[in-house]
């Protein structure tokens, strides 16, 4: 509350400091004119009190009778602030004396310099008025008297006190202006931060500040926030349309596409499954005609029948790829959980019971089950698995690594071998269908495999990536994240 | 004499004992300041009369008829016991702005002229010097213990062993004279059968 209210309470603050800062030095001013004119007024006083006292004492002085002189003295017990006084004789030895109070005699008496008649002397306490009593034009005596200036202090309490009672009261009045002022000027500031405050948090760029009828800053403030707001709602509101067009144009063409992509699919499908019946067709008449009438084709003929029979078993190798990988794309997906690390085991213990003679070191790390269909994740893991060893086969001694690791909050895991790598440059074209990089006469393979996991692992919400330099061996990263990225068919 | 004043001035000195070290300046201001005979021993009891004498002019006023001539005249009838210390205390003072004149009176006869006669009573001729004072408007001061009494004005007395003073009032008045309320407050008797009512 305090906080919210700075600007206030910095207003009311500057308001009380102010008008406490000119009280303080108006009453300085004051009480040093008062101290002035005390002082001044003290001294005419008791002057004047000297006077009669001294024209009252010359007879007591010339006939020498103090307890006269006393009695004039005594006069004074009517001037509170009067401590002591005396009336020395013309050679300065003590005549009569008089103290208020026990113990109030002066003991060090200022001396009236030749042809003075009056003089006075303020001390830390008090005050020394001395005067020379004359009879026809001679020195017959002093007469002095010591005021307390303790009523000074007196004066500075009082001054203290009604300071004080004006300050409490300009205070409460600084305190009052300002609440008015609040209600104004510092009101409506406060009403803007709040309404700042509660845009920027609700984001409702509808809200207005009612509008101001004055022409101060501050309406001018709330006038060019209002229209502040205003611009910010209009191109808030022209994003969000703009946003809104996309989003939708984004669906559409998501939706074109894999109308596309399925139609394309379901061609592809049958295309090859369609391929299959001439092809079987043409593989088996080309065994008829060369069991039946081999004999008459002469060597030539024979060789070229060969040739076509080849090529007829090779095509249906490429149709069968393509079917597998048609299915692998359209196959229905049964999630569970996958312990890929004795997937991987049991895929490289058939890999060295096919060729127990190569020597592969397998490292396999156990890794958290991951949740995917164990038939499509076998397919993708078996195939990377077989890369591997299919690439490290010109290697004496090769290493095939299996294993995961955390990487930017997900995890990645990777199968790494030491064997024929690959160009770096090319690594984009790793994935795609019938793309080789190496030749078929180095090592056997249909292109598709690559292509057949990246598919797989975008059904299961992952991305695959390689990183490899020729004769370095190569890595293969993937992650899955199951389940939520396979969109339905 | 000595005797007198000391116990006069005993409780000053007592005082100013206390404060010696505090007086010192002022001490040596004074001393320096003063005549030569505020420094000597106690002032003789004439000595004291004789100031007191020449006091007393101050505090009267005469009828307007006396108040002639240039010079203010003090008077001592009879023989002189103040052995010089009038002329002394009197030298170039002034009463009223007058310069003071002192002479000897022997003669009833004399006494025309004076302001202030000092009447010596052992004189025999003092009572009849009283008279015709009082008649010339002159304040008559002596120090006969009768003096009052016999229509003297003012007399001197020895209270606690220190020279005061006695007015009669009424004597002043018949004369003509007036005497200060200041003087009075210092008398240490003041003789009056009428109210005080033309006192001034």
């Amino acid at each position: 509350m305090i906080n919210r209210r700075s600007i206030s309470a910095r207003v009311t603050m500057m308001n009380l400091i102010v008008s406490g800062a000119a009280l303080m030095l108006a009453c300085a001013g004051f009480f040093a004119y008062d101290q002035v004119t005390f002082r001044e007024a003290l001294v005419r006083t008791l002057s004047a009190q000297v006077q009669i006292i001294g024209s009252n004492s010359v007879s007591a002085l010339l006939f020498n009778d103090p307890e006269s002189a006393e009695n004039t003295l005594s006069a004074l017990r009517s001037f509170r602030n009067v401590a002591s006084a005396g009336i020395l004789t013309a050679d300065q030895h003590v005549f009569a004396t008089y103290t208020r109070n026990p113990g109030d005699e002066i003991l060090n008496l200022p001396v009236l310099t030749q042809g003075q008649n009056e003089a006075y002397w303020f001390r830390n306490t008090h005050l020394v008025l001395m005067r020379a009593i004359t009879s026809e034009g001679r020195v017959v005596g002093y007469v002095y008297v010591r005021a307390e200036l303790s009523e000074i202090n007196v004066r500075l309490r009082r001054y203290a006190l009604i300071a004080a009672a004006v300050l409490l009261l300009s205070l409460l009045l600084a305190l009052f202006v300002s609440r008015a002022f609040e209600r104004g000027i510092t009101g409506r500031i406060i009403g803007l931060a709040d309404m700042a405050r509660r845009v920027s948090r609700e984001r409702n760029y509808s809200l207005r500040m009612p509008a101001a009828a004055d022409s101060t800053e501050v309406g001018v403030l709330v006038e060019s926030f209002n229209a502040m707001l205003q611009e910010v709602q209009q191109r808030d509101s022209a994003l969000q349309k703009a946003h809104d067009e996309l989003e939708l144009r984004v669906q559409e063409r998501t939706r074109e596409l894999l109308s596309a992509n399925r139609e394309l699919e379901a061609f592809s499908y049958s295309v090859s499954h369609d391929l299959r019946g001439p092809i079987d067709a043409l593989n088996g008449f080309s065994y008829v005609l060369l069991q039946q009438y081999g004999g008459s084709l002469g060597p030539g003929g024979e060789e070229i029948v060969g040739h076509i029979r080849a090529s007829a078993r090779r095509m249906r190798e490429l149709i069968d790829v393509l079917l597998n990988l048609s299915r692998v794309t359209t196959s229905t997906m049964h999630l569970e959980a996958v312990d890929l690390s004795a997937m991987a085991r049991s895929i490289a213990d058939e890999l060295r019971r096919n060729e127990p003679l190569r020597q592969v070191q397998f490292s396999i790390a156990q890794t958290q089950p991951v949740q995917g269909d164990v038939r499509l994740l076998r397919i993708a893991l078996e195939n990377l698995l077989r890369n591997a060893w299919k690439y490290t086969s010109k290697h004496a001694s090769a290493d095939i690594e299996f294993g995961e690791k955390q990487e930017h909050g997900r995890t990645v895991f990777y199968v790494k071998d030491n064997g024929a790598g690959f160009n770096p440059k090319l690594a984009g074209q790793l994935f795609q269908p019938f793309q080789r990089l190496h030749n078929a006469e180095d090592f056997q393979g249909d292109g598709i495999g690559l292509a057949t996991v990246r598919r797989i692992l975008s059904r299961h919400g992952g991305e695959i990536w390689a990183e490899g330099a020729p004769e370095q061996g190569a890595t293969f990263y993937f992650t899955i994240s199951a389940g939520s990225s396979d969109r339905p068919r | 004499m000595k005797a007198h004043l000391n116990t006069a001035f005993s409780s000053v000195k007592r005082w100013r004992h206390l404060n010696t070290a505090l007086f010192y300046p002022l001490f040596i201001l004074a001393i320096c300041d003063l005549p030569a005979s505020a420094q000597s021993p106690r002032p003789t009891e004439f000595q004291v009369k004789a100031a007191y004498l020449y006091n007393f002019g101050k505090f009267v006023r005469w009828p307007e008829s006396v108040s002639a001539g240039p010079v203010f005249t003090m008077c001592v009838f009879g023989d002189d016991p103040f052995d010089g210390a009038l002329q002394q205390v009197t030298d170039g003072q002034k009463v009223n702005g007058l310069s003071v004149e002192v002479r000897q009176v022997t003669a009833v006869d004399a006494i025309k002229g004076c302001r202030v006669l000092f009447i010596n009573g052992e004189d025999p001729g003092w009572r009849s010097g009283i008279a015709t004072a009082k008649k010339l408007a002159v304040l008559t001061v002596g120090d006969a213990p009768d003096f009052l009494e016999r229509g003297g004005m003012i007399q001197f007395v020895l209270v606690a062993n220190r020279v005061r003073f006695e007015v009669n009032l009424d004597a002043a008045r018949e004369a003509g004279l007036q005497l200060s309320a200041e003087l009075l407050k210092v008398a240490a008797k003041v003789v009056a059968q009428n109210p005080p009512g033309g006192q001034r």
